[in-house]
């Protein structure tokens, strides 16, 4: 393999993303500096979380990102790792946007910390190995060098390294990925989340994600079907019958959670379930979370046969944003329930007359998640802009 | 000095004071006898006091609420349940936070560093008893410390010692002589979710 | 008799009165000290104090405490375990007690009005200033109306109001008022006529307690109340309230009872203790007077009757008073404290005290226990005696004092219609006075001192009270905060709050008594004054004025300078030991332990003594009242039906919360926060809710024939469907209050402004009103 790039390996213009997009996703995103200034000044005040519901939208956004660029390194890894010669062609695109999606995720949760820089301290002076979210932090930083050596190598064409950066990757990945469906699942105190569900379904949440945005990227890369090579549909065809078939999974899996929950009226888990299906969270649960990401590209995959680029197009459109609610559900429905009864004298913070709390994201929260979102995508459209994206 | 250093102030002491305390015995818990507990609201207020807890409706490290279920015209029978956090023995804030800010002192009081605290929250979607908030005086999870820095001067904790009916003892679980542990080998008592394996300090006598 | 011996007796009354309150042994007078003391107690060195002992001064309980003072800074008060009265706490206002100096809303400096009356703008000015105002103001009035007693003097207790009562004295006003007849004046007057004195209960040792519309769990935290607490598991408690109150969480028993009926139960149960043999033969025969007199008046009283008018059932009834006969002496049917509910309540009062009697539950264990008290060494000021003075307005025979009756117990012989029966001299009545004054009759009073109290959320007709405000030409307010009193003011008198000064000792008497006192934790942190040294610099003014002399003996002018130099020359602190110097060891205790006490036990029988006598007209426990019927009143306690509720309207009835005292803390955001809410509401059953078309949340409108309010709604089944009942001391006046300026209700706004004849006590809970949705 030769390790001798050149100016021109690394950098290429890609004349089919336009000015246009680039100006409307850093406008977009500037939005979300209303929602630093807002918390910089204001304080952690500016947030809409309470002491019920401590973790809002920006937990469910930075969930969102990181388990985005898990799932991107995941199904790459299926081409530089696990040696699956189609998907070697997605191996760029994906790693490069797993890094800005994971950078994304920590810029969203160094606002939702108190104390960010604390954090990079004590973490490493004051380590508790039996913290999920510890073990989280430290492997996802881990698992962020690999992934930007891996980009490295693979812009330098050294195969070898890649596998190893990419082995490196993945392991992380997955490691740091089951331990943030940890941080939920070893709540005792949270029946909803208690348990191993977590850590597994997020694997094949990321998954999911993973597909689904190789299909997106490929589209803003490629324009169209007709402009992409042999390689590229013939994995996209790969990855949307893989995505279709993982849906099929998730869809289970999500069933079997509601059984479980709603089964003999379990204790808090029932209340909480209760929020998804007729609650406060009905909405983003049944359009959202239902239709949209699970039910649409389901039936979309299904009776293209997986074999209709655009319409896998659609389909993962439409389960990334059902994706992006899935994680708020998540979050959120688990904290409804709150830990005391609201009676008088308890000062159960957003308490409501049936029992439960309330959440609402305050416009701070909402513009740095926009903003959040908007720069990401600005970076992978000047990544894809100005870099050599493509496989040899 | 401000409000705020204040309340720093006195976590740093304790701090100090936990790490000078390293070889303490004593299991320090609470015995309460809710029966006699008025909702006068002492408790709430003499701790606002000596902890420096800011006004704010949701800022508070105890409470005492109301038991509803016996309020039926006119066969009605008012109850009250104060507490607090447990300073439970199984404590899911401590084993979760990434930095060890909430950490467990050697006579079983649970503490929160400020200086180590990244404000995560971990550890409060990991408290099953809502007893932790966020403390915009420290910035950092404030908590109760069963007044920690009255511990020097044997001194019991405010809420405790401003009581008018005496509902809460204060006392070493380990030592069988103490008034708390006596009462509760003269009666039965419960705690608060049991079966979430917490194994808290805060004993309820029936 | 001759002009001279007239003053003579004035003066004798004038010097033993100044200053001291009309009930019980409760008087602390100074003594004579030495010249050349340095006054000090303002300057004491309170920044490097750690714990000072001092007293709460939120309540009238004035619990004993210690305040850690850190770096100059109040940080906390602690209960003082050496004051067995307090039984080592401090209730949750004497805690936000701390943050007293602090508050943002406190006075900082005198203030002289610079807009209309009650429009809330104000002039800093210096104290020099103030006084120049006042004096002239005062001695404009006394010539305008050639009689000193047309500046009236309103103030309630704390250890500094003897110095105010000492300023009426100088003023030479014979107006003075103050609370007992919002409050208990109709309790004292009730077990007074019976014992001779009004008496503690001896919950710690009763083994029965009924309470009967006292709401210890939240009105005052007193002993009582702690020992309520302590030993419900082993004291039968029967707990009798229209409303269910966090007392319910202690009582064996309660009752809804009909408002206005207590009596009825009172009397079927002294009926059954009776009929059945149950009294204390033995005690009744040695201690009582009048026991067959009471037999025959209540044969009408029977059980069953007494069901049908309360509503408490009459199988409980006869329950109640068996197991009360069974647990005799141990058994007390509960003074209380604030009796301002209807009527009847002074002869409702003489019920109880003659239940507790006649099953011999009298100064014995468990029982009613009478007062005692520690002396105190006192200085006998001689104040001057002027000739410019008219006697009080409300005292003697006041034609309209009928008007202040409710219709219904107009034809009541046992309720006089031309004056109160029994009026303090130095409390007056509230209700009353007020009337005078709005009348002018008997003559004008136009001139107005306010100490500490707040009338015009404290008295019933919001509206009348500041009418007779505006009424005035001078009034002036000393006060820690701005009260709606004080906002209608001419001059506001900013004063130290209890934290910031030194307080004279004071004997708290009681079943057993014990002295506390104030040692200064922080100097003053503003531009403020103790009373104390307001009515010295207000003397040494008046001293100067010759005007002010002219109707004063030669010699007056000289009793007022030695009151003045006693003041100047020595500080606090000596006086304190002076005061207590007749106990070998107390001062030492006081500065050590920050109180004094001989015992905490309890000393039973010394009424039982051979030879003892009450002070009552007989000597004896008059079960059949002596002097009653000399002044026209009921010698037996006759029942009164009371008033019934007009079609569709409510009664509303005043009470508490254990987060505010009175009017006077609802605006501190610790207590609203502990409250749980920023405003009061209206308590509704949800049945009566229905029929006015309610939901909890909604905001309605309280009317009754004096005022309505807007108030939030809260329906509850904590309260009986013919009674409605709001929080008092919301819905203020005042700006300067800021948390609750306009925020809530105020209950005086509706209370219509009846009192009782006898006590002169006002009924606050007599007035029915009508809910609408707002």
């Amino acid at each position: 393999m030769s390790t001798n790039t050149t100016t021109m390996d690394v950098f290429a213009k890609n004349d089919k993303i336009s000015n246009i997009w680039l100006i409307l996703t850093l406008l977009v995103s500037l939005f979300g500096l209303y929602g630093l200034f807002s918390v910089l000044i204001n304080g952690h005040e500016a947030y809409g979380v309470t002491r019920t519901v401590p973790w809002g939208i920006l937990i469910s956004t930075y969930v969102f990102f990181v388990v985005s660029s898990t799932g991107l390194c995941l199904v790459s890894s299926m081409g530089h790792v696990f040696g699956i010669e189609n998907f070697e062609v997605i191996g760029k695109r994906s790693i490069i946007l797993a890094i800005f999606t994971l950078l994304c995720g920590f810029g969203v949760i160094a606002l939702e910390l108190g104390h960010p820089f604390r954090m990079m301290i004590y973490n490493v002076i004051s380590p508790n190995f039996a913290s999920a979210i510890w073990w989280m932090g430290t492997l996802y930083g881990i698992y962020l060098v690999f992934i930007i050596i891996e980009f490295y190598f693979l812009m330098n064409h050294n195969h070898k390294g890649a596998f190893y950066a990419g082995l490196g990757g993945f392991l992380a990945g997955i490691s740091a990925h089951s331990n943030l469906g940890a941080v939920f699942g070893l709540l005792e105190a949270r029946p909803f989340w208690h348990g191993p569900y977590l850590p597994i379904y997020f694997i094949l949440s990321a998954l999911i994600s993973g597909s689904a945005l190789i299909i997106i990227i490929f589209f803003v890369a490629y324009r169209s079907p007709s402009n992409m090579p042999e390689k590229v549909v013939k994995v996209l065809k790969s990855i949307t019958k893989i995505f279709g078939f993982l849906i099929g999974i998730l869809i289970f899996f999500d069933i079997w959670k509601v059984i479980t929950s709603i089964y003999g009226a379990p204790p808090e888990k029932f209340e909480a379930v209760q929020t998804l299906l007729s609650g406060q969270l009905g909405v983003n649960f049944w359009l959202f979370e239902i239709a949209l990401g699970m039910l649409i590209p389901f039936f979309i995959i299904i009776f293209t046969k997986g074999k209709n680029i655009k319409a896998s197009l659609v389909a993962a459109i439409s389960a990334v944003i059902g994706i992006f609610y899935m994680r708020y559900d998540l979050v959120i429905a688990g904290q409804l329930v709150p830990m005391r009864e609201p009676a008088p004298g308890a000062h159960v913070q957003g308490a409501l007359p049936n029992g439960l709390v309330s959440y609402t994201p305050s416009f701070t929260e909402i513009s740095i998640v926009i903003g959040a979102i908007a720069f990401c995508a600005f970076l992978y459209l000047m990544a894809e802009k100005y870099l050599n994206l493509n496989e040899e | 000095m401000s409000e705020n250093s204040r309340a720093l102030k006195l976590a740093e002491a304790n701090q100090k004071l936990a790490n000078k305390r390293k070889g303490a015995k004593e299991k320090w818990g609470i015995v309460l006898d809710t029966s006699k507990c008025i909702d006068c609201k002492a408790c709430t207020v003499a701790c606002k006091m000596e902890n420096y807890v800011p006004v704010g409706f949701y800022n508070y490290r105890i409470w005492v609420a109301e038991d509803t279920h016996y309020a039926k015209y006119p066969t009605v029978n008012r109850s009250f349940q104060p507490s607090q956090c447990q300073q439970c023995e199984n404590p899911p804030c401590v084993h979760v936070c990434p930095t060890h800010a909430s950490y467990k002192t050697a006579d079983g009081v649970i503490m929160v560093d400020a200086d180590k605290c990244i404000l995560c929250k971990y550890c409060m979607t990991a408290c099953p008893y809502d007893a932790r908030y966020e403390s915009h005086t420290t910035e950092a999870i404030d908590k109760c410390t069963f007044c920690y820095q009255r511990r020097e001067e044997g001194k019991d904790p405010a809420c405790v010692e401003t009581c008018p009916p005496k509902v809460r003892v204060f006392g070493d679980l380990n030592d069988p002589n103490s008034e708390a542990s006596r009462l509760l080998a003269e009666n039965e008592y419960t705690v608060l979710k049991p079966e979430k394996g917490t194994r808290p300090k805060l004993k309820y006598i029936k | 008799m001759s002009l001279l011996k007239t003053k003579l007796n004035r003066r004798k009354f004038l010097a033993y009165s100044g200053g001291t309150l009309a009930a019980g042994a409760m008087a602390s007078k100074f003594s004579t000290i030495k010249a050349v003391a340095s006054e000090h107690s303002s300057r004491s060195n309170s920044s490097e104090s750690k714990n000072v002992p001092s007293a709460c001064a939120i309540c009238v309980n004035m619990c004993s405490l210690f305040a850690d003072v850190k770096d100059g800074v109040i940080h906390k008060l602690n209960p003082n375990h050496n004051f067995f009265k307090s039984r080592s706490m401090l209730c949750a206002r004497g805690n936000a007690g701390a943050k007293v100096p602090y508050d943002p809303d406190r006075l900082k400096k005198p203030l002289i009005r610079a807009g209309e009356r009650g429009e809330g703008k104000w002039k800093e000015v210096s104290w020099e200033e103030a006084y120049d105002y006042i004096v002239k103001n005062v001695m404009k009035l006394i010539d305008k109306y050639d009689n000193r007693s047309s500046i009236a003097f309103a103030s309630t207790e704390g250890l500094q109001e003897e110095f105010f009562r000492h300023l009426t004295s100088i003023v030479g006003s014979t107006n003075s008022v103050r609370h007992p007849t919002l409050c208990l004046a109709s309790n004292i007057q009730g077990y007074s006529s019976v014992f001779g004195t009004f008496p503690d209960a001896d919950i710690a040792n009763a083994k029965f307690v009924v309470m009967a519309g006292s709401n210890r769990a939240e009105a005052f935290i007193t002993p009582d109340t702690i020992d309520l607490a302590k030993n419900h598991k082993e004291q039968t408690f029967v707990y009798l309230d229209p409303r269910a109150t966090k007392s319910t969480a202690l009582a064996d028993k309660w009752f809804p009872i009909k408002p206005g009926t207590d009596m009825a139960v009172v009397l079927a149960m002294i009926n059954i203790i009776i009929s059945e043999n149950l009294y204390d033969k033995e005690f009744v025969d040695k201690y009582t007077h009048g026991f067959k007199e009471l037999a025959n008046h209540v044969k009408q009283y029977t059980p069953e009757w007494a069901a049908k008018e309360s509503e408490v059932p009459a199988s409980e009834i006869k329950w109640m008073a068996r197991k009360f006969a069974e647990n005799a002496p141990a058994s007390v049917w509960y003074p209380g404290r604030r009796s301002s509910f209807t009527a009847n309540d002074v002869y409702y009062r003489r019920a109880c005290g003659i239940l507790n009697a006649v099953v011999g539950a009298w100064d014995r264990k468990g029982g009613l226990i009478p007062k005692s008290g520690i002396s105190l060494k006192s200085h006998e000021f001689i104040f001057p005696l002027y000739d410019r003075v008219k006697n009080r307005i409300d005292g003697g025979k006041v034609d309209f004092a009928g008007e202040v009756l409710p219709e219904y117990i107009k034809s009541n012989k046992g309720m006089p219609k031309d004056k109160v029966a029994y009026l303090s001299e130095s409390d007056g009545s509230w209700v009353l006075f007020r009337d005078a004054i709005l009348k002018q009759k008997p003559y004008p009073v136009k001139g107005m001192f306010i100490y500490k109290q707040n009338p015009v959320e404290s008295i019933p007709n919001r509206a009348k009270t500041i009418e007779m405000l505006k009424s005035m030409e001078f009034t002036c307010a000393i006060d820690i905060q701005m009260s709606d009193a004080a906002w209608y003011a001419d001059v506001v008198l900013p004063e130290s709050t209890y934290l910031e000064r030194w307080d004279p000792a004071h004997n708290y008497g009681g079943a057993a008594p014990i002295v506390l006192f104030r040692k200064q934790a922080i100097k003053p942190l503003f531009d403020t004054k103790p009373m104390k040294d307001i009515t010295v610099d207000l003397a040494e003014r008046f001293l100067k004025e010759d005007d002010f002399w002219t109707d004063a003996w030669e010699e007056d002018k000289g009793y007022l300078q030695e009151y003045v130099d006693t003041f100047k020359n020595n500080s606090m602190e000596k006086i304190i030991e002076h005061q207590v110097s007749g106990h070998p060891g107390a001062f030492k205790m006081l500065m050590e332990k920050g109180c004094f006490y001989e015992t905490d036990k309890i000393p039973y029988g010394q009424t039982l003594k051979e030879g003892a006598r009450l002070k009552t007209k007989s000597g004896k426990i008059e079960l059949a009242s002596v002097r009653y019927p000399e002044a026209g009143l009921h010698a037996l306690p006759v029942y009164q039906k009371p008033s019934e509720a007009p079609e569709g309207k409510y009664r509303f009835v005043v009470g508490r919360h254990a987060q505010f005292t009175q009017a006077n803390t609802q605006n501190v955001p610790y207590l609203l926060e502990a409250y749980g809410h920023y405003e009061n509401m209206l308590w509704i059953h949800p049945k009566s809710a229905l029929k006015q078309g309610l939901n909890d949340g909604d905001y309605a409108i309280v009317k009754s024939s004096v005022g309505e309010q807007k108030v939030k709604v809260h329906v509850t089944e904590y309260t009986r469907p013919d009674t409605v009942f709001y929080l008092h001391g919301f819905g203020r006046l005042s700006k300067w209050l800021s948390n609750i300026y306009k925020v809530g209700a105020s209950d005086a706004e509706i209370l219509e402004d009846y009192a009782e004849t006898i006590s002169g006590n006002a009924l606050l809970h007599e007035t029915f009103v009508e809910i609408k949705k707002a």
